[in-house]
């Protein structure tokens, strides 16, 4: 491993963490996007973290992304300028709540990662007072 | 009783896992090749540091952690070089010290 291994392990994290509020954002910002009855609905993104090998340095990284079902809702919504001959438009099937939980254990991960990297800083400073008298 | 004579010294066996003793090899570089290629990396992850604060300041960043992690890394690199200098003249003084 190499010396701050810490570091990088870390920023990975950040790196990974920062595309999931990425993604939570882009699925708040998206969720009354309504489209056409014949079109699909708006398709909220997931996204997919795999582990890096601990013997080539470890972390995580993101492996993909994962989108979520084009049926979406069918709202009455008859005038819609996108409504159809019964009135209906396409609405995405994106609950606030989730999106809401999401981004806090997103908020919390990016700041676990953020502290991770404090305390090793403190940490090898301490050992660079070792020899100082 | 009978007591039988004492016997010539005979060889010893050979011990058989003597063969895959090695004799201990010499370290492979010395202090002074270590401190400069310390000081080499040094100058890498300060390069790199410039090259992200270059990309923070004209707004091309990803990650504005990465900045921040690679500026962390080349701080406490640099004080870890500035310890081994400080140890290495504190033991230069030292010898300097000594009575002839």
């Amino acid at each position: 491993m190499a010396m701050f291994a810490a570091f990088d392990v870390a920023g990975s994290g950040l790196r990974t963490t920062r595309k999931w509020l990425d993604a939570v954002s882009d699925n708040i910002a998206n969720i009354n996007t309504a489209t056409r009855t014949d079109e699909e609905a708006f398709r909220s993104r997931m996204i997919v973290a795999e582990a890096e090998q601990y013997g080539s340095g470890g972390g995580v990284r993101v492996a993909g992304a994962v989108f979520g079902s084009a049926e979406g809702r069918m709202v009455h919504q008859p005038d819609h300028p996108l409504a159809d001959a019964e009135g209906y438009i396409r609405m995405p099937d994106i609950d606030l709540g989730d999106q809401m939980t999401s981004l806090m254990i997103a908020q919390r991960g990016y700041q676990a990662n953020l502290s991770v990297v404090e305390r090793a800083k403190d940490a090898y400073s301490q050992a660079l007072r070792l020899g100082q008298r | 009783m009978s007591i039988s004579p004492i016997g010539p010294v005979t060889a010893l066996p050979s011990l058989p896992g003597l063969a895959s003793v090695k004799a201990a090899a010499p370290p492979a570089e010395d202090f002074s090749s270590m401190l400069l290629g310390g000081i080499d990396k040094l100058q890498g992850l300060h390069s790199t540091t410039d090259a992200l604060a270059v990309q923070a300041a004209t707004g091309d960043l990803q990650d504005i952690s990465d900045y921040m992690i690679a500026s962390t890394k080349s701080s406490v690199a640099t004080e870890m070089t500035v310890a081994v200098r400080n140890k290495a003249v504190e033991a230069f003084t030292e010898i300097m010290r000594m009575q002839v």
